[in-house]
């Protein structure tokens, strides 16, 4: 539960060991986390931790634009919708669309255009949704985050990712990062958004009160802080399929250790009686993972591989151990860019499947 | 190819420098800056095909292109149109003209006499609306509405079976490297199965048991489509899974 501050405010922003009343140094940002891939129906969300604040951003798009005559024949539109929650700040915030949100959607979509391709939507909308669940001071900032975290995670294509991040001024020294209370009772504040790549600036408030030299003071604070905000975002993005990843290896090792087994009882019971699924799988494997460059092998697959194992038990003994050199190779080359190429698949006519596609 | 291809799994991220060398060249979701550097557009995983940087995106929208195969659900009707939805940011066009054949009736004489069209029955009323067709593109571009026929091959109304939705980026890997992981599927779990570049799969198994196996795996291949050795990890689970479930 935050600290009720009465209206109008004390002025004092620093304890008397010199830090921020949160404990913080000038230069030191607030705690700062994130997640990509939170909302299943968006295409791309995201889930910003910024001190207090809480932040969702979930994007659609590119799709149809309604009404049809904001669309454009020559780009594609943004459109930012920038909501707070009532229950966002301590006293009810009415639901409706004010002002403010108005202000903030529309700066936040100037900050982001600049690092999309929105030349290639031509007649279409990206549609960028930000909820703020709870607020304490630099939201826009937060979601201009969230929002370029989101879009990231879309797969719409972007030039960089950028990072909100603010500066400002209380009791006579600059400060990066303002909490709720220095941004009332401060001089100055100056929210940035810093496109990472070139470290150049696509959003700049300012509200207040600075010399040039402290502006240019703030102006280091934001890239920095900038900085490694940008990481945690880097981490974030990655983190997503990097989890996944760890996943198959653990259970990549389950299996190595359970295939010597299966080799055994998969050779036993070929020496019975041939399991026609399992020795049919394995010579499609190796057929397919080995035929790896002639063509004429590619296209003599399908038929070889829907054989029903009439060899002997022997061949087939020879075709797993065959699996089991090979498939270590292939398990490698297996990416999903290697064979990000459907159309070089031959097509398959498989018994068992009179409609469907092999591609 | 291989050995080229081996170092290149990197997960990249929008705006990081993913090569210097002014030699390379940038390929597909790859831009090169002023200053020489190639740099990423996407979260995706970096590639070198000769010299091209490539980056295939983990995730995005389905951009229709020229005769990909498709699976669209009719969701609005004009009086001389369909319009289906193929999961793509324009609504796919079916003309009732690319939709059904045409029937033509002989004059009792061989078709070289000439033959005369039977009067139409009013095509619109075929379809209803929410039916699912596997369809072709046959035209569209980035800037007009693709238009599509369910005439051919392995086209037309799905009148059973199943569909289902995944990322179409995640398409390739359900196909397989020479069409090895739907190999593997259709060979051991009995099904048919028929994958759309949309991201959609009609799928038909040969009961409900074999039938909800059969999505799980192909979520389990959505999800971990990124991870390397996937044929194997997917059979190995496919296998325990169906003796655990008693599926034959």
């Amino acid at each position: 539960m935050p600290i009720l501050v009465p209206e109008p405010h004390d002025e004092v922003c620093f304890r008397e060991d010199g830090k921020r009343l949160d404990g913080r140094a000038v230069d030191e940002l607030r705690p700062f986390s994130c997640e990509v891939g939170v909302i299943k129906n968006a295409q791309g969300s995201a889930l910003v931790r910024h001190g207090k604040n809480l932040i969702y951003a979930a994007i659609y798009g590119p799709r149809e634009v309604h009404p049809r005559h904001l669309a454009r024949p020559d780009r594609g539109i943004l459109r930012v919708y920038y909501r707070m929650a009532t229950f966002s700040v301590h006293e009810r915030k009415s639901p409706a669309p004010n002002r403010r949100e108005n202000e903030i959607s529309k700066v936040i979509r100037e900050a982001l255009e600049p690092v999309l391709f929105l030349e290639a939507y031509p007649d279409s909308q990206i549609e960028v949704y930000i909820e703020v669940i709870a607020a304490d001071g630099g939201t826009r900032c937060a979601s201009t985050t969230a929002a370029s975290l989101a879009l990231a995670d879309a797969g719409i294509p972007m030039k960089s990712m950028v990072v909100g991040v603010a500066a400002g001024k209380a009791q006579g020294k600059v400060l990066l990062d303002l909490g709720d209370k220095e941004d009332k009772v401060g001089q100055a504040d100056i929210p940035c958004v810093v496109v990472m790549k070139d470290k150049s600036i696509s959003l700049l408030q300012f509200d207040g009160e600075m010399t040039l030299e402290e502006m240019k003071l703030g102006f280091e604070y934001v890239l920095k802080g900038a900085e490694i905000i940008y990481q945690k975002q880097l981490e974030a993005l990655r983190e997503k399929y990097n989890k996944i990843s760890r996943q198959a290896e653990i259970e990549d090792a389950e299996l190595s250790k359970e295939t010597p087994k299966e080799e055994k009882t998969a050779s036993e019971s070929t020496d019975t009686a041939v399991s026609p699924e399992s020795s049919d799988i394995f010579k499609s494997d190796v057929e397919a993972e080995s035929a790896e460059n002639t063509r004429s092998a590619e296209i003599n697959e399908t038929p070889e591989a829907s054989e029903t194992p009439s060899t002997e038990g022997s061949e087939t003994k020879t075709s797993q151990e065959d699996v089991s050199s090979v498939g270590k190779e292939a398990k490698e080359e297996n990416t999903l860019s290697e064979e990000s190429a459907p159309s070089e698949v031959p097509p398959q006519a498989g018994e068992d499947n009179p409609t469907g596609d092999d591609k | 190819m291989s050995a080229e291809n081996k170092q290149i799994r990197e997960i990249v991220t929008p705006g990081q420098v993913i090569a210097s060398d002014p030699e390379l060249m940038a390929g597909r979701g790859a831009i090169r800056e002023a200053n020489g550097d190639i740099v990423s557009v996407f979260v995706g995983l970096k590639e070198i095909r000769g010299k091209y940087v490539n980056v295939v995106p983990l995730n995005g929208l389905y951009n229709p292109q020229i005769g990909d195969k498709v699976i669209g659900r009719v969701i609005a009707k004009t009086p001389v149109k369909f319009l289906l939805d193929i999961n793509s940011k324009f609504l796919g066009i079916l003309k009732p003209s690319d939709a059904f054949k045409r029937s033509h009736r002989t004059r009792g004489y061989p078709k070289t006499m000439g033959t005369y069209r039977l009067p139409r029955e009013n095509d619109m009323d075929k379809l209803k609306m929410g039916d699912m067709l596997i369809c072709k593109v046959l035209s569209g571009s980035r800037t007009e509405e693709p238009t599509l026929t369910s005439l051919g091959q392995e086209l037309g109304l799905i009148t059973e079976g199943l569909v289902i939705a995944i990322a179409s980026t995640k398409i390739p890997r359900v196909i397989g490297k020479k069409g090895s992981m739907i190999a593997l599927l259709k060979n051991l779990l009995h099904c048919k199965i028929f994958v759309a570049q949309n991201g959609r799969i009609w799928i038909h198994g040969r009961n409900p048991e074999s039938e909800r196996l059969l999505i799980e795996v192909i979520y389990k291949i959505e999800r971990e489509a990124h991870t390397t050795g996937l044929t194997d990890r997917v059979k190995a689970y496919i296998i325990k899974e169906k003796k655990n479930r008693g599926i034959k």
